[in-house]
């Protein structure tokens, strides 16, 4: 997904003014014309320098706004993307309900069914066992707390 | 001889060897599947290695790493897949070598001249790191900032492509380094009023979100498609290999060497270093037109050049603190939250654990040969792992590395938006390696300078007022006029292409 120099180099440059914006109420060291806004400013001030130049060499060039240059077809990228973003999204809001076993092993068989197309069984099969592995060695092994969300009443 | 003894003590020990056994085991498997990056296989090692000692943690990267880069090359030779950017160079020639019947010779080549390679980088990075850190103590805050700043300048001078947008991605890694409380006066910057962004981005969901999350973006797509036909079970991996090394043992050496000091100039890899290293081959090569049609002598130059350079990025990551690559960068990262920062003082503190790292090199190197020789056995195997199981692993594996850092939800959402990042810079011909250097290198510029401006009192012309300060400004300088003179000749370039 190709975007022209123009989007980027515009986004670039809005990115630069945002950061001078957000250092302008920094104070300075005392007794000194710097302190903790000087590298922000100086960051923001050549991040909209060089956004500049990009919007500038977009203007130029005479390609299109936005370009698909891969394989895959565009609605099974974005499908894909969606799902990932979905999945990642599920993992952060339902962990702390439901807990990590759960959450985990029921995305992992989701996710192998619709990539994979195995059958279910082997789906949540794969998913279960690896579910267990890496709570082994992240929970267990490495005290990484895991959150064991409705699970936590059966095993303890 | 002491630190000799006390470093011996400390590789030697069963959960070290352990540790680089299963790093390797584990980096051979990330290189073996196409798409899978060594760099990928460090971001996904790290939250392992944060819960453990210095030592064991840089032993299980170093180890993953070389075996990652070795491990890439199967695929190449047997799918005309690079399985990692560094093996990208010779895949045709390694492809077509099997085509000739000698897929064995080629992988077997790609395994022990990664070994000699790597070991001349070890060699070399023992011999300098020391001597360079002895002339290196004597820095004050005013050389560490225009060093610091000559490394961000080489990372997006070599690491090719488009100076301009070199810049950006620096300048948002640096703007990314801010967040958070400023280390000099204790005001808060760019939080948004978020409490969890108080003590500012922590790196390892960053590292996780550009190089794993970014990259599983790309080719979770493509999953379904059929994995292309393989050549042929690979029979006798070293028949022929000592022969021809014998023959090309020039080659070997100037990979080696070559890939040691482009491994060195930060922002440079190992993708880098075989390019350059195989090109050259082709240069001083008598038979140059036998290249590109299944020639061992590129290929034998850029696998040597390519594990060397792994070894040259620790010079100025161990010496300067300044990461060569980003991998080293990552190191680093680790190192700092284990209370240890590296710069000349490690040689002098640390000098056992220095020593110990050089070991952990030769042993990974050595460690090669064997587990190189079961990969290629093994390839078949391997590379029969349909994507569509891998990568729901390593996405919930991403997710739960994130978090293990600070036990913290919301490191994930730090890690889909750098992974949406990386994904839209990767896409539009952004680096991201200078990126992630100014995410590390950010904290070290500013508290420099602002070390530098308190002692001067304000007055700027002290940051050349001692000899290697101006040495290294003018060079800085000079590096920033190459910069701003290609991104020009860049853009000319682009201009008269989108017009012809």
């Amino acid at each position: 997904m190709r975007t022209n120099d123009k989007v980027t180099g515009a986004v670039t440059l809005i990115f630069g003014i945002l950061v001078i914006a957000n250092s302008r109420g920094l104070a300075n060291l005392p007794h000194q014309a710097y302190g903790a806004g000087t590298f922000p400013a100086v960051i923001g001030g050549l991040l909209m320098a060089f956004g500049g130049l990009l919007v500038l060499r977009g203007l130029r060039s005479n390609t299109r706004w936005m370009v698909w240059a891969n394989a895959v077809p565009i609605k099974q990228f974005y499908l894909t993307l969606l799902g990932i973003v979905a999945v990642i999204v599920a993992y952060i809001v339902l962990t702390p309900i439901l807990g990590f076993p759960v959450v985990a092993s029921t995305l992992l068989s989701v996710l192998l069914y619709c990539l994979y197309r195995p059958s279910w069984l082997i789906a949540v099969s794969i998913a279960v066992i690896s579910t267990a592995v890496i709570w082994g060695v992240f929970g267990r092994l490495l005290q990484v707390p895991l959150e064991l969300g409705i699970l936590e009443k059966v095993i303890y | 001889m002491d630190s000799f003894i006390a470093a011996t003590s400390l590789v030697f020990t069963w959960d070290v060897m352990f540790i680089i056994l299963a790093a390797s085991v584990f980096g051979l498997f990330m290189g073996a599947i196409p798409g899978l990056t060594a760099t990928m296989a460090t971001a996904l090692l790290v939250p392992v290695t944060f819960f453990m000692e210095p030592l064991p943690a840089i032993a299980a990267i170093v180890s993953a790493t070389a075996m990652a880069i070795v491990a890439g090359d199967i695929p190449g030779a047997l799918l005309r897949i690079p399985g990692t950017p560094a093996s990208a160079v010779y895949t045709d020639e390694a492809y077509l070598m099997g085509k000739q019947g000698k897929v064995g010779v080629a992988l077997g080549l790609n395994v022990v001249c990664s070994m000699f390679g790597g070991l001349i980088g070890v060699l070399c990075l023992a011999s300098f790191a020391p001597l360079i850190a002895n002339f290196a103590i004597q820095f004050t805050s005013d050389e560490y900032f225009w060093l610091a700043l000559l490394g961000l300048s080489c990372a997006i001078l070599v690491s090719g492509g488009d100076p301009l947008k070199g810049a950006i991605s620096m300048l948002v890694g640096l703007a990314i380094s801010m967040v958070g409380m400023d280390s000099v006066s204790g005001q808060v910057r760019f939080t948004l009023g978020s409490y969890d962004l108080l003590a500012g981005i922590s790196i390892l969901p960053v590292l996780i979100g550009l190089f794993a999350i970014s990259e599983l973006i790309r080719r979770m797509p493509e999953s379904k498609n059929p994995t292309p036909p393989m050549q042929t079970d690979v029979k006798s991996p070293f028949a022929g290999v000592g022969s021809l090394l014998w023959k090309y043992k020039f080659g070997v050496a100037r990979g080696g060497v070559l890939g040691t000091l482009i491994g060195a100039l930060p922002g440079a890899g190992a993708d880098i270093a075989s390019w350059i290293s195989y090109a050259i081959a082709r240069k001083f090569s008598r038979t140059p037109e036998k290249f590109g049609t299944g020639h061992p002598e590129g290929l034998i130059s850029a696998s040597s050049a390519n594990n060397a350079s792994l070894s040259g990025a620790y010079i100025p990551a161990l010496v300067f603190g300044i990461p060569g690559d980003t991998v080293t960068a990552i190191i680093i990262g680790v190192l700092m939250t284990k209370g240890i920062t590296p710069g000349p003082d490690v040689f002098v503190n640390e000098g056992p654990l220095v020593n110990a790292i050089f070991m952990v090199f030769v042993v990974a190197n050595l460690l090669l040969l064997p587990l190189g020789f079961m990969a290629i056995k093994g390839a078949r195997h391997i590379l029969s792992i349909p994507s569509g199981v891998l990568f729901p692993l390593i996405l919930v594996f991403c997710m739960v590395g994130s978090f293990a850092a600070n036990n913290s939800m919301f490191d994930i959402w730090i890690m889909l938006a750098f992974g949406l990042l990386g994904f839209v810079m990767a896409e539009n011909d952004f680096p991201i390696g200078p990126l992630i250097l100014a995410v590390i290198l950010g904290p070290i510029i500013e508290s420099n300078f602002m070390r530098s401006i308190i002692k001067s009192n304000g007055d700027l012309s002290s940051f050349v007022d001692r000899p290697i300060a101006t040495v290294l400004a003018v060079a800085a300088v000079l590096i920033w006029g190459m910069i701003v003179v290609n991104g020009i000749a860049a853009g000319r370039r682009k201009t008269n292409l989108s017009f012809s």
